[in-house]
């Protein structure tokens, strides 16, 4: 058989069948009503599928494109009303064609009579029970189609035709020709002009205007090119600006007008959902009209030709998880049949594509519990997620969000595929949803993959192009910042940007290394070595992870044209091809899901980062505390509380003078002894650099200072502090910071370990034979209510301890204790110390009674608020020093009246 | 006598032309049609975790074309470029293809039947690299497999 006419007519068959679906729905909605003239439309197509497929001996496609004909034939003399189980039939028929032509070859072998004896079951029930005529359609065509009477003589001039010609096939294989197109002609017209025919080899319908715009431009480049050549061979090179300039429009016109070639209409894809959405919501018994709005936008062709799946899966998604059932929606007060939208629109040199339902929409703690018991996410990570985040679940692999799986969806694979396939195209997709009002999924898209914005960065010597798609932001990290900003966790870099932790790699590391399991040791210690200057981050995002890479460099942006690799770079993990830049050289273009990949960087690992990142600082609500971070020796990590810092110095080595035993520092003309910590407790000796830092704290009014060979980060920590395992004289507890144990340490302990005689005078407070006062104490962390129970039972105050506000108060009330003085915590569950200390000032028993409030660092706020409520006093917590004076001041004035206080 | 002359190459097999060179010692041919250009592009842009044997890619007037480091596929020791190297750009599969080459030699017209089938193994190259061989006056001329040459399954 001749494969070239095979071909041809297979092309032309796909154009007759591509808008049938469509027009059997058209047919169906007008219902008894027919639209003769969209009837005889299809007819036509079919017809000319049947005759050419009767010539070409294709005996199957020929009988079944004849038995639909027949139904077609009647509906169009009036003889049949379209009814949704008749469309249901035909539309079946008509995949199977499709089928059928897609192979072709070997479609003489199917079994379609099923099909033909469903058809003739119509064509002949039918005849039994004739539909009632009506006389004309009153609708106007939308498209113009040559009078029934032409068509009429048309079809019999073809059927002469075709009889004539199955008589010669063997002779005289080309003269089918004329027929086909005479017949498809009008049909061809009424299709979408540009659409894209899944033809063996892959054709593209371009407008005659581009074509023509194209040769203009090619004359103008000929013409600019004979300038150019008369400039360069004249000895002045004269008018060599206006020459290149004039070029280089020219060129960027020629570029877009090409791609102009490429673009199609997104409506070739959107004109196949009406169909699913009728036959699935009919499947799930559901109603559902689908509104399709943007059909024109124009996007290029690989990304037509790539986004059909996503958005088929998208559509089926809304039907089957969005619209309820028609008896919910009644419930619900929303009209019976649901309603989706489809836009398409143009947005930012970008595509936009939603889809809209108006359905029951995402519940977010329905996903959250499914993501928890799926072990998607933690508990933990549930509770501190917004509904939105919460939503874009969806998005995570091997998430199914089917409450049930159902034959449509839910199969465990889907959302994330969508995503990860619009990834590749280097869109992004997003999800909002209100329960109970409906779901909106929005797609962006570029217009074109052939020409991508990138950025060039440089590694080593050699320059890479990263797409803009992919780059979040750029950060750059100045050397100073460098320790604060780049962490470590476990065996891989963060980079902290602004309360986030990003896992972090190298672009040298990534290019030089074979994977990532391998040579992480080695490269660690090198990369923090390297660490001595500012360094460039860009911050990518594939849609699934978003992490950081160090570049040595940044250059220009550049709109690049994307070249493939040869076969044998195929392999290559991190590129996605290559591109000529400016100068003549390549440049390679990173695939940064490839690296993300290739560096097993997964969400996952985002999780353990975010994880520890709650451990960190974000685990409650309630005590965060501000710690400076340091350490001694490789191995021995400290961490003092900011709040009683009072600065951080640095000076040199030499600058350290040692008199009688102690350390002192010379500092602006005055001396501060300095106190090392491995005099005063368990630890290592310091190696010390020539420069070290010095924290200085207040003690009696006093400045000391402690040695800090390295400081390594301030951390907002919460308080889950050990108090038991290193507990020593001027060690509070420990806790582990990023996998490393960390002492905390009491500076007012260290320096009276260090220094006892500052405080002999201070032991006794009160006076042995007499009551000492009484202090209510109200805090809710149980490592601070000890800690400041001790500190007050040390200095001889009794102390009564409660968790929060609330029992505070009801302490108070019970009358059990007399009270002399209350301290409180501001942030504390059930009542906060503001309340608390509005409801004992207001009082008319406690009212008179002295109240200090603890702050983890005082805000300014939090001081105006207290003075209103008749805070006496704000203290830091762990500044006990002035806490302490401040105790005995109120104590001894206010309350103590009938005692007298040792205040020596 | 123009009647011999005429007949003989239709009554033997065809004439094939070879672009003949060397890497390192071996005299090394391949089909001239499959040759597309001869340059000294050396400059190449290094590819990371590419296969061992691509030395990298270069611009070849607007495409990218992959430079394969002939000696390296063959199991051949490394040459270092000198100044008759030269990388001679193949069209295999619409694919530019660069080979670095030690140094052009001639073209060789040969007919089919002049060339002897080579299974085994020569100067320690696998066999299977080869599609036959050419006795010339003073040496061997091995004709490469360039399928196999470009498989990318190189055993080393």
């Amino acid at each position: 058989m001749d494969d070239e006419l095979l071909a041809d007519f297979m092309v032309e068959a796909n154009e007759h069948l591509a808008d049938i679906e469509n027009q059997f729905l058209a047919i169906e909605s007008s219902g008894a009503d027919v639209d003769v003239d969209l009837v005889n439309e299809v007819f036509r197509g079919v017809h000319s599928i049947k005759g050419a497929a009767g010539f070409l001996g294709m005996k199957v496609v020929n009988d079944l494109a004849h038995s639909l004909e027949n139904i077609l034939n009647m509906m169009r003399n009036l003889e049949l009303t379209p009814t949704s189980e008749i469309i249901d039939t035909m539309l079946k028929a008509a995949d199977q064609l499709q089928g059928l032509i897609d192979d072709i070859q070997n479609s003489n072998d199917i079994d379609v009579s099923q099909h033909i004896t469903a058809l003739e079951a119509i064509a002949s029930g039918s005849v039994a029970s004739p539909a009632t005529a009506t006389p004309e359609s009153v609708e106007t065509p939308q498209e113009q189609t040559p009078a029934v009477d032409d068509i009429d003589l048309e079809k019999q001039f073809e059927e002469a035709l075709a009889a004539r010609q199955a008589e010669q096939t063997q002779e005289d294989p080309e003269e089918p020709q004329p027929e086909s197109p005479a017949a498809s002609a009008p049909a061809a017209k009424a299709n979408d002009t540009k659409k894209i025919t899944t033809a063996p080899e892959a054709s593209i319908r371009v407008p005659v205007g581009v074509l023509d715009k194209l040769m203009n431009l090619a004359g103008e480049l000929v013409l600019g090119r004979n300038q150019l050549m008369q400039a360069v061979a004249s000895s002045e090179k004269i008018g060599l600006d206006a020459i290149a300039s004039r070029l280089d429009q020219v060129t960027s016109e020629v570029q877009a007008s090409i791609m102009q070639t490429r673009m199609q209409a997104i409506g070739s894809v959107f004109s196949k959902f009406p169909r699913i959405v009728r036959d699935l919501s009919g499947k799930l018994g559901k109603e559902c009209d689908l509104n399709i709005t943007g059909k024109e936008v124009e996007v290029d062709k690989t990304i037509i030709e790539a986004i059909g799946d996503p958005l088929t899966h998208l559509i089926r998604n809304s039907v089957d998880h969005g619209v309820e059932m028609p008896a919910d929606r009644l419930r619900a007060k929303k009209p019976e049949a649901g309603t989706m939208n489809l836009r398409a629109c143009y947005q930012a040199g970008k595509v936009r594509i939603e889809i809209e339902d108006d359905g029951a929409g995402i519940d977010p703690n329905k996903l959250k519990g499914k993501a928890v018991e799926k072990g998607v996410i933690t508990q933990e990570q549930a509770d501190h997620m917004s509904d939105r985040e919460a939503v874009r679940l969806i998005f995570h692999p091997g998430f199914s969000m089917a409450a049930k799986v159902t034959e449509v969806s839910g199969r465990g694979v889907g959302m994330d595929v969508v995503r990860t396939n619009i990834v590749k195209l280097g869109g992004t997709v997003d999800v909002e949803s209100v329960v109970g009002s409906g779901t909106n999924i929005v797609i962006t898209l570029p217009l074109t993959l052939a020409i991508i914005p990138s950025l060039i960065v440089q590694s080593n010597n050699d320059r890479f192009a990263i797409p803009q798609v992919n780059i979040s932001e750029l950060v750059r990290i100045k050397s100073s910042e460098l320790e604060s900003r780049i962490g470590r966790i476990k065996n891989s870099e963060v980079l902290r940007l602004r309360g986030d932790l990003l896992p972090l790699v190298r672009l040298e590391d990534v290019l030089s290394k074979t994977s990532a399991s391998e040579a992480n040791e080695e490269q660690t210690d090198e990369s923090n070595q390297n660490n001595s200057r500012a360094v460039n981050i860009l911050v990518l995002d594939t849609g699934q992870q978003r992490f950081g890479i160090v570049v040595d460099a940044l250059h220009d942006s550049e709109e690049i044209v994307v070249k493939p690799l040869g076969r044998h770079l195929e392999s290559c993990p991190c590129l996605s091809g290559a591109t000529i830049l400016g100068d003549g050289h390549v440049a390679l273009i990173l695939d940064v899901a490839g690296i993300a990949a290739h560096e097993q960087i997964n969400s996952v690992e985002e999780e353990d980062a975010m994880e520890l990142e709650d451990q960190l600082s974000n685990e409650s609500e309630k005590e965060r505390q501000y710690l400076l971070l340091f350490s001694n020796q490789e191995s021995e990590h400290f961490a003092v509380s900011m709040d009683v810092i009072s600065r951080i110095d640095r000076i040199r080595t030499d600058q350290i003078d040692s008199v009688g035993g102690q350390e002192l520092v010379q500092f602006r003309n005055s001396t501060m002894s300095l106190m090392r910590l491995e005099n005063c407790i368990t630890a290592k000796d310091a190696t010390l650099a020539e420069r070290l830092n010095v924290i200085v704290f207040e003690v009696n009014g006093k400045e000391v200072g402690l040695v800090t060979p390295r400081l390594e980060d301030i951390r907002e920590v919460t308080t889950a502090i050990d108090t038991e395992t290193f507990r020593e004289r001027g060690v509070i507890g420990s806790m582990v910071l990023e996998d490393q144990t960390t002492r905390f340490i009491d500076l007012f302990e260290i320096a009276e370990v260090a220094h006892p005689e500052w405080f002999v005078n201070r032991e006794v407070v009160v006076e042995q034979d007499d009551q000492p006062p009484l202090i209510l104490l109200a805090e809710d962390s149980n490592f601070f209510r000890k800690q400041v129970t001790t500190m007050f039972e040390e200095r001889g105050y009794r102390v009564v301890g409660c968790e929060d506000g609330l029992v505070a108060w009801e302490t108070l009330q019970s009358g059990q204790h007399e009270f002399d003085i209350i301290v409180t915590d501001i942030e504390m569950p059930n009542m906060n110390g503001f309340e608390l200390a509005d409801r004992v000032k207001q009082s008319s028993e406690w009212g008179h009674l002295p109240v200090i409030a603890l702050t983890s660092l005082g805000g300014a706020a939090d001081v105006q608020r207290g003075i209103e409520v008749g805070i006496d006093d704000y203290q830091v917590k762990m500044d006990r020093d002035k806490l302490l004076a401040s105790l005995q001041n109120f104590a001894g004035t206010k309350a103590g009246n009938n005692r007298v206080l040792q205040t020596t | 006598m123009t009647t011999t002359l005429l007949e003989k190459p239709e009554l033997e097999t065809s004439e094939q032309q070879f672009a003949t060179f060397y890497v390192g010692d071996m005299l090394l041919g391949i089909d001239i049609r499959q040759v597309q250009e001869i340059n000294r592009e050396f400059e190449v842009t290094l590819v990371p975790h590419a296969p061992d044997y691509v030395r990298g890619v270069i611009n070849l007037r607007g495409d990218v074309a992959s430079v394969i480091n002939l000696s390296t596929i063959l199991g051949l020791p490394e040459v270092e470029l000198a100044k008759e190297s030269r990388n001679l750009i193949a069209n295999y599969q619409n694919e530019s293809v660069g080979f670095v080459v030690d140094r052009i030699s001639d073209i060789v017209t040969l007919r089919s039947d002049q060339i002897a089938p080579q299974s085994s193994s020569i100067n320690g190259v696998e066999g299977k690299y080869f599609s036959g061989v050419f006795a010339m006056e003073t040496e061997i001329l091995v004709i490469l497999n360039i399928e196999e040459v470009l498989s990318g399954n190189c055993t080393d």
